[in-house]
């Protein structure tokens, strides 16, 4: 992809994506295993997340990451824009994504608690391009409900894209 | 006890982690569902470029997370309002990362902090005369860069076996609010 059509194509996703939505959700199970699992990762013991018993057993924070990440690489491949009438993704090169950053917010939110049903949804919240090297960096927010749609966890991930990946 | 009159401006809280292997970053793969072999297969993380496995980019975060758990006694005296970070360099197998939070402002009940997590990787050990008595991974592998050296990220010190070189860098600036109960 020629330098022209790499700013045409940024200055295309500027303008068309900030504050879109994106189509569809992740849906994650949560598992006592799997948050005792993530909690010994980090030799996190206290009985609050990690039980002996899985009643009353919470998520420790570091558990978000278990679906954050997943939600960003599910959601993401389905946003679609038309380009010259042609539909296309956010992302063309898949090799050329970074994951650049990522924020958490519990505020106002509810405990993970085992057999919860996490729902995420996601927007493009923020996007912009450096001149100087031409990175496109987008701002994906993710709403992280249960099966109660109380909320769990904001996600702000930020992906980075180089040049001939978008 | 944590109370907001307890605390002040610049007060710095840390842990340390030196158990970066490779078999945790497989139990973080399978816990994670992050299993993009490049953190958990070497051969293909160096057809990657990469010269051997390198941490999930979210790995780390687990650290800080617990940093202010730990901090706030599980929740006994607040909670964690947000934590953001940034992932600025890889942290690799034998890594000693170092998670810092020091004190930013307070308002209200609020605490804002600067997150800070570096990691020390060992590179070789040369004796009196300059030979080499012992390479690390980093100094096998090649993870030190030209860039690395040229920034005066590689250092040395004098320990009981020689000369230990070694690289200091911050692979993670972030930030994070907690809310104290009083």
């Amino acid at each position: 992809m020629d330098q022209e059509q790499i700013k045409k194509n940024a200055e295309f996703l500027v303008n068309n994506l900030s504050g879109k939505e994106i189509p569809g959700s992740a849906r994650f199970k949560v598992r006592y295993k799997k948050m005792v699992d993530f909690a010994g990762i980090y030799g996190i013991t206290d009985p609050k997340y990690v039980g002996p018993e899985e009643k009353g057993v919470i998520a420790c924070h570091a558990f978000a990451n278990s679906f954050a990440v997943n939600a960003f690489y599910i959601l993401v491949p389905g946003l679609k824009v038309k380009q010259n009438g042609e539909e296309r993704p956010l992302v063309l090169n898949p090799n050329k994504l970074l994951h650049a950053g990522n924020k958490y917010n519990w505020e106002d939110c509810v405990d993970i608690k085992n057999g919860d049903v996490l729902i995420a949804t996601g927007k493009i919240s923020k996007i912009w391009v450096v001149e100087k090297n031409l990175i496109l960096f987008a701002e994906l927010l993710l709403t992280v409900k249960n099966q109660n749609d109380e909320l769990v966890c904001k996600v702000t991930s930020t992906a980075a894209i180089r040049p001939g990946g978008y | 006890m944590v109370k907001i009159s307890d605390i002040e401006g610049g007060q710095v809280i840390k842990n340390e982690f030196n158990g970066i292997t490779r078999d945790l970053l497989k139990q973080y793969a399978k816990s994670s569902g992050d299993t993009n072999p490049i953190h958990t297969n070497d051969a293909i993380a160096e057809r990657a470029g990469l010269k051997g496995v390198i941490a999930h980019g979210l790995f780390s975060f687990g650290f800080i997370s617990k940093l202010f758990e730990d901090f706030l006694e599980q929740g006994k005296y607040g909670k964690i309002i947000e934590i953001g970070v940034e992932m600025r360099g890889m942290v690799r197998c034998g890594d000693l990362l170092i998670t810092e939070a020091s004190i930013e402002k307070i308002e209200g009940n609020r605490v804002y902090f600067n997150v800070k997590q570096t990691t020390f990787t060992n590179i070789e050990i040369k004796d009196k005369d300059g030979n080499i008595v012992k390479k690390f991974e980093a100094g096998e592998r090649g993870y030190i860069s030209d860039k690395d050296r040229e920034q005066g990220l590689v250092k040395t010190k004098e320990i009981s076996e020689g000369v230990l070189s070694y690289r200091e860098r911050v692979a993670t600036p972030g930030s994070a609010i907690i809310e104290l109960y009083e």
